[in-house]
């Protein structure tokens, strides 16, 4: 009895350390953005107490940078490119399972090929067709790029789902006279919506948090998303302590809400592409 | 089953008006097909393509064969830097496999016990470096550890080991491993999950079998667990290979484009960067920059057909 | 060899009783069946025994030695899981060999052993299989097999047969009696199917919401069940039931059906107004007149099996009753029906369950659990 105890009390002290080391840099940066600049150097790992407590990063990172912009753009690329994986990836999902046709393996496995084959090393021609077509520093550029790169791994998590839905209910509706747009919009879509929230969560992270495409295709300052933004602005602002710890907790807060209000369902979903 | 009884008894009719079928593969599949064709299968074959032409200093591109491919590997000028950034993302990838997965396994195995209160907060916990930008966790990290603000430095004096303290970021020797162990430190909980996820899997009867058959926990770890779980091992292992040979990011933010001090941080990722768009004295050359995506491409797909069929074909997956 | 003995044993989840006060013995060489409805408690039952759980209170004896503090390794036990729990990922041989590597048995031994097991069980020719190329009849004997070499005290089975079709489980039923006779060990084993429990046991005991109703041999059970559960838990088709209300209780008892007609039985510990519930098996009914127990219903079906038909009717206030008849029965469906049998048939159970008349006998409830 008592060896049990003593050994489970090491394991969590063991899950308790590397839990600190997983989070701690992060409290550490957040804690330090509001404080002024004295305390950050004087006492790095306290908490920001009434005297040290202030805003004077973030007025200046408000100040020089336009993060509301950058919100705008990241948010803007992320969802217009997650409904068109989603849109378009379920479409070609139900194709591939639906209708048993010669090319369907083939093609299957054409789609398959950009889960590891990593779209980036096409870059340098990605480039040159944006230019050709007046896309670059365009949002439009970004959108085009994430789609085609979330497409493959969320046709393949979509089809698996697709295949599971009865397939009484598409004869069903097909016996009622449905139209195949129809059986797909109204009977299939709303079956596996808990795949397209899956799949939607590990398409949504790597386009929001990616740095190569926005730096390569849309670096102008219109255009810039809030990671690009960051890498820039603290580049820039290196030693203004205040500011980069506040640019840096800009960036880290949007995505920390999103992560405690959907931890669950986000932790299934990247965990879910990835054996696929 | 019955399914595909039904299936050959009735030939599949159309019993409306004549919309053939094609017209509806077509319509559901063009959109995704068309998007992924053009922005992510056409420009591949055309880095390809570009790497066999060479531009002259006219601005003319000609056809050039093999040629930009024997200057990469044996011209001094790009052989250098290639091989050294090869060779850097060995070292990179060989840290990502041995300290990134076998934490993860510890951890997956922690997590992974019966009865284990908290669980579900230690995974979330530990999952968040994951969700972060590299950008973010890139700067995090060279604030702490910058000598300057003195954290790092504070952390090892409060266990007296501050004498080992070094601007490691900086320095030729460690600054390679140093940004290896952030990314490690980013990314280990993506193997913590798969691996959780596969010891899950295993049926709670297995474990039961064992335990009475005389097995400790260890045993049934090593003897059980392991063997049940090497599919997603090897599933973890190419993950990390194709996503460390394409890796850039982080050091373009801790280090930038030139991966200093003295190119000690270059990988394939950043050298790829630098041949396509150039840095300070020489100008960027897309014909090399494709040549060097070409290469990438080129290692990538070795190792992934290794895997497939060296690795994958061996392991048997026993769970159904 | 070796008894099994609980005494106090009960079990909780966090707040959930999942078993209250389990007293119960098992002699050495006996095959004890738990049999009890889904949830009762006897699998988990099984899983105190074996040691994969601890008890909350009481104690467990196995061979008379105090086994709550030993790990299921040093118990002398061996278990054959429902899903048969065979590792996926080692052969057959191999399956049957990993107990004994830690039971630190030289080569040789394990074997010669798991050789003999394979010989007993017909698997000799699977030895270097993997349990996917196994059908599912194999896989239970390599389960059993398993179990057989670890030469154990006490065999302990949870449900090895439901997951194999309706021919298969009456064949390796009668395998497992024949290794019980063969072998002679103490065999625990769980069901809830009442067929396989009657046919194997030589002792069954019947759980329900984690108590035991009552102990004892098949044909105790199946004559003289001691409360309403087990008496409608036991048997099939079902004890037919029919509430009535003792009305007379001068010498023997008198029983007024609530619909309609009277009993008269043996005189026994009830009195007048007591609200009791009567119990005859369909086996007992007869469409035949003349009986001490009269139920007349209106038919809604008949069943025939060959050699027996089972008539579904109801009576007036709803109650179902089944009766069977041997042969081709003449009934139609739609007629009415009166249904009746000799008081020998007849079991009467007081408001709490207990079983006061059993067989048309006053009942002395010798079968209540210690």
């Amino acid at each position: 009895m008592n060896k049990q105890r003593l050994s489970r009390l090491v394991v969590h002290a063991a899950l308790v350390l590397y839990t600190c080391l997983a989070v701690g840099p992060i409290l550490l940066i957040l804690m330090n953005s509001f404080k002024s600049r004295k305390a950050i150097f004087g006492s790095p790992l306290s908490p920001p107490s009434e005297s040290t407590f202030t805003l004077v990063g973030y007025d200046s990172v408000l100040a020089k940078a336009d993060f509301g912009l950058y919100f705008v753009n990241s948010l803007t690329v992320t969802i217009v490119s997650l409904a068109l994986v989603l849109l378009t990836g379920a479409m070609c999902a139900w194709a591939l399972t639906e209708y048993r046709f010669r090319f369907n393996a083939v093609i299957g496995l054409y789609m398959a090929i950009g889960i590891m084959v990593p779209i980036r090393l096409g870059s340098v021609s990605i480039l040159k067709m944006m230019v050709g077509l007046k896309l670059v520093n365009t949002l439009t550029a970004l959108i085009l790029v994430y789609t085609a790169m979330g497409l493959p791994l969320a046709i393949f998590i979509l089809a698996e789902f697709i295949q599971q839905v009865p397939r009484d209910l598409r004869d069903a509706a097909r016996c009622d006279g449905v139209s195949e747009y129809r059986i797909f919009y109204a009977v299939i879509l709303p079956l596996i919506r808990p795949a397209l929230a899956t799949v939607a969560v590990f398409t949504m992270v790597p386009i929001w948090n990616d740095l190569w495409f926005p730096l390569i295709l849309a670096p102008g300052r219109g255009t810039q998303t809030v990671t690009l933004g960051v890498q820039q602005f603290i580049g820039q602002y290196v030693t203004d302590w205040n500011a980069v710890l506040a640019a840096l907790s800009l960036a880290i807060a949007p995505i920390l809400l999103l992560y405690v209000l959907f931890s669950r369902s986000l932790v299934r979903g990247l965990t879910a592409g990835a054996v696929k | 089953m019955s399914d595909t009884v039904e299936e050959a008894a009735l030939p599949r009719v159309d019993t409306r008006e004549a919309t053939p079928w094609t017209t509806y593969i077509v319509a559901f599949l063009a959109p995704a097909a068309i998007v992924y064709t053009v922005f992510s299968i056409y420009p591949l074959i055309d880095t390809i393509r570009l790497s066999f032409y060479a531009i002259d200093s006219a601005g003319e591109s000609h056809f050039a064969g093999f040629g930009n491919f024997i200057t990469l590997l044996t011209d001094p000028h790009w052989a250098g830097p290639f091989w050294n950034a090869f060779r850097n993302n060995i070292v990179f990838f060989i840290v990502h496999m041995v300290v990134q997965n076998s934490i993860g396994l510890a951890l997956a195995v922690l997590l992974s016990l019966p009865a284990l209160t908290g669980r579900n907060v230690y995974r979330t916990l530990i999952f968040l470096p994951t969700m972060l930008s590299v950008v973010i966790i890139g700067f995090i990290w060279q604030l702490i550890l910058s000598p300057l603000w003195g954290v790092a430095k504070g952390f090892l004096n409060a266990f007296y080991l501050g004498g080992l303290f070094a601007p490691w970021l900086g320095l030729d020797g460690t600054a390679l491993v140093t940004i290896s162990l952030i990314s490690v430190w980013q990314f280990v909980g993506i193997p913590m999950m798969l691996i959780y996820a596969a010891l899950l899997n295993i049926p709670e009867d297995l474990v039961d079998a064992a335990t009475v058959d005389g097995a400790n926990q260890w045993h049934v770890f090593l003897s059980i667990k392991l063997p049940l779980i090497l599919p997603t091992l090897g599933v973890v292992a190419i993950l990390t290979f194709v996503g460390n040979f394409n890796a850039f990011d982080l050091i373009y933010t801790v280090k930038g484009a030139l991966a200093g001090p003295n190119f000690a941080t270059d990988i394939l990722g950043t050298f790829f960067y630098r041949s396509f768009f150039g840095y300070q004295l020489q100008p960027g050359s897309p014909t090399m920059g494709a040549t060097v995506a070409t290469m990438m491409l080129i290692i990538i797909l070795v190792g992934v057909l290794a895997y497939l069929f060296g690795v994958q074909r061996r392991l048997r997956h026993h769970l159904a | 060899m070796a008894e099994v003995s609980l005494k106090g044993v009960s079990k909780s989840f966090g707040t959930v009783e999942v078993l209250k006060d389990i007293n119960l013995d098992v002699e050495d060489g006996a095959f004890v069946v738990f049999v009890g409805p889904s949830g009762c408690g006897k699998s988990t039952l099984l899983r105190l025994i074996a040691g994969l759980e601890k008890t909350t209170t009481g104690d467990i004896f196995i061979g008379g030695r105090r086994v709550n503090d030993v790990p299921p390794a040093e118990r002398k036990i061996a278990m054959v899981f429902q899903s048969y729990a065979l590792y996926p990922h080692m052969s057959v041989y191999k399956n049957m060999a990993f107990g004994l590597k830690y039971a630190k048995a030289g080569r040789e031994e394990i074997d010669q052993r798991v050789r003999q097991a394979a010989e007993t069980l017909q698997l000799t020719p699977y030895l270097r299989r993997y349990p996917r190329d196994l059908s599912g009849g194999q896989r239970q004997r390599v389960a059993i097999g398993r179990a057989i070499v670890r030469e154990p005290a006490v065999f302990l089975f949870d449900e090895p047969l439901s997951n194999l079709d309706a021919a298969l489980r009456i064949n390796t039923r009668i395998e497992i009696a024949k290794l019980h006779r063969a072998l002679g060990a103490t065999t625990i084993y769980v069901t809830h199917d009442q067929v396989e429990a009657m046919t194997l046991a030589s002792k069954i005991v019947v759980i329900n919401k984690g108590q035991i109703e009552q102990i004892g041999t098949p044909l105790d059970l199946y004559h003289r069940p001691a409360k309403l559960f087990v008496a409608g838990f036991i048997g099939s088709p079902q004890m037919n039931f029919v509430k009535a209300k003792i009305v007379g209780a001068d010498g023997g008892l008198t029983a007024k059906l609530d619909v309609g007609g009277e009993v008269r039985l043996p005189p026994a510990p009830a009195k007048a107004g007591d609200v009791v519930t009567l119990g005859v098996r369909p086996e007992n009914l007869s469409d035949q007149p003349g009986g001490d127990f009269r139920v007349a219903g209106a038919v809604d079906a008949v069943e025939h099996l060959g050699e027996s038909s089972l008539v579904h009717m109801h009576l007036d206030d709803g109650t179902v009753v089944v009766v069977r008849t041997p042969g081709d029965s003449a009934v139609v469906p739609g007629s009415r029906l009166t249904a009746s049998a000799p008081l020998s048939a007849v079991h009467a159970f007081a408001q709490s369950g207990a079983a006061f008349i059993s067989g048309g006998v006053a009942s002395t409830n010798t079968s209540d659990p210690a």
